[in-house]
């Protein structure tokens, strides 16, 4: 790359260039639709693109600064949504065709805080429907590809996101991350994902898979990036319930690179057998260079992890049966078109709008909540939880944070597992217990294997120990130089 | 276990062809298998975690109804109401 | 109902709370506005909404828990009860399912003249569906959201009810609390209480029979009929050699039948979990306390406090217990002077009750001052005036707001008990009736009644008629 592309730089490189007037955001954003221009016939990362709002999105914050208005480091930088945020105005599907015109009269409130930060959305992007799956091939639009590699896939379900920050279609993208939806496909596509603490940012306004368990993270090319959308993002909301009453620090501007002294802890559940050898070592190296700077390891253990993906997919398939109930043909979304009856409707219009992964959700979901089942099932998988995060909290005792691979392997091929739903499931299993547990986690890039696919390396925390993940991956993201997307933005 | 597809679909609000029957049965049974490797655990006692107590929300009417907007995304509507199937009771 | 039959009733009765907001949004909860026009994307269930608990719906539960004697769990969730219909927007109901807020109370009712304590279960937190809008000339059915989310309140009794009039006083007591503390309208032509009941009958002496549930009961009046109408149907299947299956029937008031809704085989699986939108609810023990303190003499305790201490006959210590204003009111008569709790009550279920109807206004509005109104009663006690002048003194204080005792003097009202005086006029009375006083010693003992109203008119109303009375039998006997 001789001459850099305004859309193949950071946020904070950008931040500071609109800073200084390097550049204006309409021409920044007008940088990043022209690659969304160029690219989306190949990587389909864009359920909806928002140009013409865009452009005068930007045009506006451009004026502002022009008149001295003090702006969010945000401000003017075009960023990309996960299409199950919901967006004022603008049509919101979670990707399924029960919410193919679906305009909600509101906005999230992370779109909320996005646009009052001056932030540009550019668009909607593609995910797994209702962000069930682990490969966004279960969208009912478009199967996207993964920039590295078209022939695979970018992972999931926050599939467009990564793709989109990944091949430079977004300077940074928001996902959302339920079982590992934010951490797996950034790390198949080669950047860096936080899944923050359950809490920490406002589910209101993000179409619920499993309450419990959702959060919304941002995704990008740096930690920086990626420190400077949470902290936009994160906050007590008084709309979300769940929301934790506390306040959050700058992350960008307190980021440090010193790790001399964290206790970095090794499970060794998360090293077995079933994680790619060539991960393993991606991995391990890692460590072993943060020991260098000064970090020390240490073994630990967490026994239940075996149970996780169990638990996992009763808790969060229990609430999505629940939680998609609505999707009934009454008050928005699809309708089916001939029924004699009101059962008739309902029985039509969610079989024809939902896909089939949703459907076994749905079905396994109301089987473990069912008459005679709830015990045996949803009760158990809950104290298994807590048995999880007691074990985790044990964990913690013995060390800062936790280093592990994001996910087993890297990218697999388009179509390759469709029709294996345990194996595809498998791809959660190092990274359902961080939501289980209701931790913050995130995925860095930390090399690429032999298929020149990037490997990710997760980093778990204690609740709300952030700034800590970011003072890890930032040391560690120094030390190798910057993140390597030469490939994927040329 | 005992999984009764046709009951879980009815309770669910779906329905499947033979076919799809068939092939989800299949599915549901193996994801079933998978689920159920759990801890045997006391699973007695309540959910309920009083350690995070919830804030409450104050008594005050806040929103400023929209009607046309609420019901813009709705499939029929008719005299300000959205219209279902004649609900027999 | 047969006499060799017993029932047993337990019944549900939901009541929609009075706040100013929604259970879990910032909507008006407000009745009879125009449709889908107090709802909000949270009420109606749009994707991506969460609900937020008004920290008043659970005061106010807390406080019908108090005053039925509840235990309040300090810890307690809410749950999802899912289940598929147009008038529930988000496909689940927000309810409490094994923590609800209150528990294992009890309620102390008034039936024919004995005191009877009915257990109750609980009482929990819930959200109302909306409405459905049937009209025969569309085809389709219309759906208003306007009620979704308003706060209800669910109290459930034991099957400790043995009749309809067991359940009627039941529900009236219930209503009067929910009146006395200030959390329901109950406002019936509105809905805004309801209830669902537990129908079961078996012989005399033999074991529970098998529950039938009945819902869509409206009035309690209509429960009554419902009540009757369930116990007798399943006597007439018991006779007939049939069986009592557990299933769901739906009251039709206007028919005056219920029908089969729901077989047991049908029965809803609604598969509670507990609702992960929400946290769970912590009350610290001030709280607690403080709303305990809140509340006030209940009109079930008044009522027994009225019969055993003050000697009311049971249907006036009802209708004075009854409303808190008007049982406020007789209390502030009846401590102002020394006058019986008969009459204070005698003059406020008469006079003053009469005047709330004809002018439609509250106890508190009509202007009468209760230290003033025991005065009167106390002179006609008394006997310094009649009861005539007595109702002619509040009636000119109603108009003038003089005192009654300068009315007693302006109108020259005040009795003549001076047995002269009113020996002149018995005298003069007797002189001018002679066939009066032949018919009365002829065994026509109704003339006296004619005489002492005689003597009262020439008295113009003032003289003491037990007096004269007395004088005139004096005359006829001797």
């Amino acid at each position: 790359m001789s001459t850099m592309e305004l859309y193949q730089l950071t946020a904070e490189k950008l931040s500071a260039m609109l800073a200084n007037k390097e550049c204006s955001s309409e021409e920044l954003t007008r940088s990043v639709l022209k690659r969304i221009e160029q690219k989306e016939p190949e990587i389909a990362a864009y359920v909806t693109v928002c140009g013409e709002e865009a452009l005068k999105a930007a045009a506006a914050i451009d004026a502002k600064r022009a008149a001295g208005e003090s702006m969010h480091p945000l401000a003017g930088i075009p960023l990309g949504i996960k299409d199950n945020i919901c967006t004022r105005g603008v049509r919101t599907t979670c990707a399924s065709r029960m919410l193919e015109n679906f305009v909600p009269p509101y906005d999230a409130f992370v779109m909320e805080k996005l646009n009052a930060a001056g932030a540009v959305m550019l668009g909607k992007l593609n995910m797994d429907e209702f962000a069930m799956g682990s490969s966004t091939e279960t969208s009912y639009f478009q199967k996207t590809r993964n920039p590295f590699d078209t022939e695979r896939v970018p992972g999931g379900s926050s599939g467009g996101s990564a793709a989109a920050v990944a091949a430079g279609e977004a300077v940074a993208a928001l996902g959302s991350d339920t079982g590992g939806s934010i951490r797996q496909p950034s790390s198949y596509c080669g950047i860096v994902g936080l899944k923050p603490t359950y809490s920490s940012v406002s589910r209101y306004g993000l179409v619920a898979f499993a309450s419990s368990l959702d959060q919304i993270g941002p995704m990008g090319r740096s930690v920086k990036d990626v420190a400077m959308l949470y902290s936009a993002i994160c906050g007590r909301d008084n709309h979300d319930a769940t929301s934790a009453l506390r306040e959050y620090p700058d992350f960008a501007k307190e980021l440090t690179s010193d790790v001399k002294g964290l206790r970095i802890g090794l499970p060794k559940e998360y090293f077995g057998e079933g994680v790619a050898a060539e991960v393993r070592e991606a991995v391990s190296k890692m460590a072993k260079e943060l020991e260098k700077m000064g970090a020390e390891l240490v073994e630990v253990s967490l026994p239940s992890t075996d149970y996780a993906l169990s638990a996992y997919y009763i808790i969060a398939s229990a609430e999505a049966s629940s939680n998609l109930a609505r999707f009934d043909g009454v008050k928005y979304g699809y309708r089916a078109k001939d029924f004699a009856n009101l059962t008739e409707m309902y029985e039509k219009t969610r079989s024809e709008g939902f896909g089939a992964e949703v459907k076994r959700r749905i079905m396994l979901g109301t089987y473990v909540l069912s008459s005679g089942y709830y015990d045996a099932y949803y009760k158990k998988a809950k104290f298994t939880q807590l048995r999880i995060q007691q074990e985790f909290a044990e964990a913690f005792t013995k060390c800062d944070l936790l280093l592990t691979p994001t996910v087993p392997d890297t990218a697999f091929k388009l179509g390759e597992n469709v029709d294996d739903q345990i194996k595809m499931y498998m791809n959660d299993i190092l990274t359902v217990t961080v939501n289980i547990a209701g931790l913050p986690g995130m995925s860095v890039p930390c090399g690429f294997d032999s298929k020149k696919m990037p490997i990710g390396a997760q980093l778990i925390g204690p609740k709300f120990s952030e700034s800590t993940l970011f003072r890890v991956a930032s040391a560690w993201e120094t030390s190798v130089g910057g993140f390597d997307l030469s490939r994927t933005l040329a | 276990m005992n999984l009764d597809i046709k009951h879980l679909a009815k309770l669910s609000r779906l329905t499947f062809s033979p076919e799809e029957e068939a092939k989800f049965e299949k599915e549901m049974a193996n994801i079933v298998a998978m689920v159920e490797k759990l801890p045997d655990l006391d699973a007695s006692g309540a959910l309920i975690d009083p350690d995070n107590p919830m804030q409450m929300r104050k008594d005050e009417v806040v929103n400023q109804p929209n009607r046309t907007e609420l019901l813009q995304n709705a499939p029929e509507v008719q005299a300000g109401c959205i219209v279902v199937p004649k609900v027999v009771e | 109902m047969r006499q060799d039959y017993e029932m047993v009733v337990g019944l549900e009765v939901h009541a929609e709370l009075n706040t100013a907001s929604k259970i879990y949004c910032g909507c008006r909860n407000a009745f009879g506005k125009e449709v889908n026009t107090q709802c909000c994307p949270v009420c109606m269930g749009m994707p991506g909404t969460l609900p937020t608990l008004n920290e008043k719906v659970v005061e106010y539960a807390a406080k019908m828990g108090y005053a039925l004697n509840c235990t309040i769990n300090p810890v307690s969730k809410q749950d999802r009860k899912n289940y598929f219909y147009p008038d529930l927007p988000k496909a689940y109901q927000i309810s409490q399912f094994d923590i609800p807020l209150c528990e294992h109370g009890y309620l102390d009712i008034w039936v024919d003249g004995a005191e009877k304590r009915i257990g109750i279960t609980r009482i929990h937190i819930e959200e109302d569906a909306g409405k459905l809008i049937h009209d025969d000339s569309f085809t389709g059915t219309l759906v208003d959201f306007n009620r979704c989310g308003v706060p209800l309140i669910e109290i459930v009794s034991e099957p400790d009810l043995r009749s309809s009039a067991d359940a009627k006083a039941y529900l009236d007591t219930i209503k009067s609390i929910l009146e006395y503390i200030n959390i329901s309208d109950c406002k019936m032509q509105e809905g805004s209480i309801r209830c669902d009941i537990n129908v079961s009958v078996h012989k005399k002496g033999e074991p529970f029979g098998t529950r039938v549930e009945m819902k869509n009961v409206n009035t309690f009046s209509g429960a009554v009929r419902a009540i009757e109408y369930e116990a007798n149907r399943q006597i007439e299947v018991l006779e007939n050699g049939g069986t009592i299956s557990q299933e769901t029937r739906r009251w039709d008031d206007l028919k005056g039948q219920n029908f089969l809704l729901r077989s047991k085989e049908d029965a809803q699986d609604y598969r509670y979990f507990p609702e992960p939108d929400l946290l769970t609810i912590v009350l610290e023990q001030d709280y607690l306390d403080s709303i305990k303190a809140s509340i006030p003499e209940l009109p079930n305790k008044k009522k027994a406090r009225y019969i055993k201490e003050l000697g009311l006959p049971e249907e006036d210590a009802s209708l004075l217990a009854e409303l808190k204003e008007k049982a406020d009111f007789f209390e502030e008569v009846l401590h102002a002077a020394n006058i019986k709790p008969k009459s204070a009550s005698n003059w406020v279920l008469g006079d003053v009750s009469r005047l709330m109807n004809e002018t439609n206004k509250p106890i508190n509005d009509l202007g009468i001052d209760p230290k003033q109104l025991a005065e009167i009663i106390s002179m006609q006690e008394q006997n310094k005036i009649s009861s005539s002048a007595a109702k002619q003194v509040f009636e000119e204080m109603l108009k003038t707001g003089k005192a009654p005792s300068e009315l007693v003097k302006e109108l020259g009202l005040e009795q003549v008990s001076d047995t002269g005086t009113l020996q002149e006029i018995v005298d003069t009375v007797v002189a001018n009736n002679q066939k009066s006083i032949d018919d009365y010693r002829n065994g026509k003992t109704n003339a006296l009644g004619f005489l002492v109203g005689q003597c009262m008119k020439a008295s113009k109303g003032k003289g003491n008629p037990a007096l004269m009375k007395e004088m005139l039998l004096k005359v006829l006997e001797g």
